[in-house]
């Protein structure tokens, strides 16, 4: 099987020839080919080469787009500091006022670097990998993109007190999404991953996420030409999954390594994708013995359950991680009976 | 566990629960018009923290009510300092926080800063993006005995480290302590350690215990010299 049929029978629920896998290793294709992450940030051709060697070392069946957030807060006029063993961060959000934001025109993808930089990104690895494995597309949640624009207390003072205001700049994030997620799909993405903080009871009250943002969610992904993957975005998901069975477009949840499966399928059914059971942030300190025995418990745990994927979960996997440690994956998925 | 909270504790709790922030800031300070700051703090603000902290840790209440509780804390702190009056237990001495470099996650680091104040710290806060040596220079130019440094990811949290080195570097370490917190932290509890830290806190309520922690341990290694 190839790594797309072995996701595909993982998404309609069918046998494959072994258990899917996948890690985000967007950053980790700089590691393996030396590119300046500078470089590798701007450049499609470059994290396409980057990609490309991900596969070939690791060999993951699902590839990942890169996993830059930040440049779509550039978009909108955000300040970016480079980091050096990261992708770059948001020094400064876009606006001063809610007003401002409303007064700002949508950034067009193919007037701006970054947000071409990742579309394009797409494109090349869609062509590059011919329906070999499926690209996911990584893109800002509405909610987490409106806290990246104006700002995280500006952003919570808005959901907590002026719920209207609120809304309003939800349509500005999710005309966005829908756009990019339009662009991402038309050049060759699967799905769309989406890391979602802000809907979180963990961030934010259950009430203000069932009145405020759950409704613009659902309206941004019900748009989406195509299956969007839930991501937990950082906290614990499986007790709230509840909450967001119904969205629409939703294939499925990535879920933190802190989660129950047991818990998720209890409150989604059968029928939705499960992904998880590793924690990216935590690949870089592990040693691969540690490793193989996680792999191999959450597979026996997962062991009746056809509609999962095992994959990393958080952040993406740290440019310093011992390649090892990636291969003890791939071998223990591999190895899985 | 705290005590169990009186009526009023218990109103002014639903009220930063459902984000009434100026109902419980109003409620606050006619309070301290009946019977004065002191009262007011002991008796009602500094209880609610304490539930608050609690079910923030154990992860019954959002970060979102964790928020308003700092907003309303600080105003009332705000609206007392006008009058003149502080927090019961000021005086704990001088700390100096900070988001460490190339961090930008401000909101943890500035709820920690408005808990300190309102548990009697005298907080300077560097903002983001500091590098170790303007740390340091800082504690030492205020007296602190605790640095906090703030990180939310674990690409920048590794930076955190450069405190620890500037701290040896300098043979400030066990006299000054270093506090690190954020999101990535509580993923990955070991990053204390590994970064050279010397505690964390669970939530940015939790800071003033931890504080308080560790300057019992600094004092206990180097103890005050006699005026």
């Amino acid at each position: 099987m190839t790594s797309a049929q072995r996701v595909m029978a993982a998404i309609t629920g069918d046998k494959a020839d072994r258990r899917p896998f996948t890690l985000t290793l967007s950053l980790y294709g700089a590691a393996l080919t030396g590119c300046p992450l500078p470089v590798y940030h701007a450049d499609p051709a470059k994290y396409l080469e980057g990609q490309l060697a991900v596969r070939d070392a690791v060999g993951p069946d699902i590839l990942f787009s890169p996993f830059v957030l930040p440049l779509e807060g550039r978009a909108f006029g955000c300040t970016l500091a480079d980091q050096q063993t990261g992708p770059p961060n948001v020094r400064k959000p876009a606006f001063r006022s809610i007003e401002e934001l409303l007064d700002h025109p949508q950034p067009r993808v193919d007037a701006d670097p970054g947000l071409a930089y990742l579309v394009e990104s797409v494109r090349l690895m869609a062509q590059a990998l011919d329906d070999e494995a499926p690209v996911a597309g990584i893109l800002t949640a509405p909610t987490d993109l409106a806290a990246m624009i104006l700002g995280l207390e500006p952003w919570l003072e808005a959901l907590l007190f002026d719920p209207d205001m609120a809304r309003r700049v939800l349509e500005i994030t999710g005309a966005h999404f829908r756009t990019m997620s339009a662009a991402m799909m038309e050049a060759g993405t699967a799905c769309i991953v989406t890391p979602i903080m802000f809907c979180n009871p963990r961030i934010i009250n259950p009430e203000l996420a069932r009145t405020t943002v759950l409704p613009a969610l659902r309206e941004a992904f019900a748009a989406a030409p195509g299956p969007v993957v839930f991501h937990h975005g950082g906290n614990p998901l499986s007790q709230y999954l509840g909450l967001f069975k119904d969205v629409p477009n939703v294939l499925g949840f990535v879920l933190d390594e802190r989660d129950s499966f047991i818990e998720a399928r209890q409150a989604l059914g059968p029928e939705h994708l499960l992904m998880g059971g590793l924690s990216g942030p935590h690949m870089s300190a592990r040693k691969p013995q540690d490793i193989r025995l996680r792999v191999k418990q959450v597979l026996d745990d997962r062991r009746e359950d056809a509609r999962f994927i095992l994959a990393s979960s958080h952040a993406d996997v740290p440019l310093d991680t011992p390649l090892e440690n990636l291969l003890a994956v791939r071998d223990a998925v591999r190895e899985h009976v | 566990m705290s005590e169990p909270l009186s009526g009023e504790c218990r109103d002014l709790y639903g009220l930063i629960l459902v984000a009434k922030r100026d109902q419980a800031v109003a409620m606050l300070l006619e309070d301290v018009e009946r019977s004065g700051f002191t009262d007011m703090f002991s008796r009602l603000l500094e209880p609610v923290l304490n539930e608050i902290g609690e079910n923030w840790m154990a992860e019954r209440i959002s970060l979102a009510q964790g928020y308003v509780a700092g907003k309303v804390a600080e105003e009332v702190l705000l609206a007392s300092a006008a009058r003149g009056e502080k927090p019961p237990a000021a005086g704990k001495g001088p700390v100096v926080l900070c988001c460490i470099e190339d961090d930008y996650h401000a909101l943890g680091r500035k709820l920690v800063g408005i808990f300190l104040r309102a548990s009697g710290w005298d907080v300077t806060d560097l903002g983001n993006d500091v590098c170790a040596p303007e740390l340091v220079d800082k504690a030492v130019a205020t007296g602190a005995r605790i640095v906090g440094a703030s990180a939310m990811m674990l690409s920048t949290a590794v930076n955190i480290h450069s405190v620890r080195e500037e701290l040896d570097r300098r043979g400030l370490s066990g006299r000054i302590q270093l506090a690190v917190g954020g999101a990535v932290f509580r993923l990955r509890p070991e990053l204390v350690e590994e970064v050279g830290g010397d505690g964390t806190a669970p939530s940015a309520l939790q800071a003033p215990a931890l504080f308080d922690r560790l300057l019992a341990r600094s004092l206990s290694l180097f103890p005050e010299e006699p005026a």
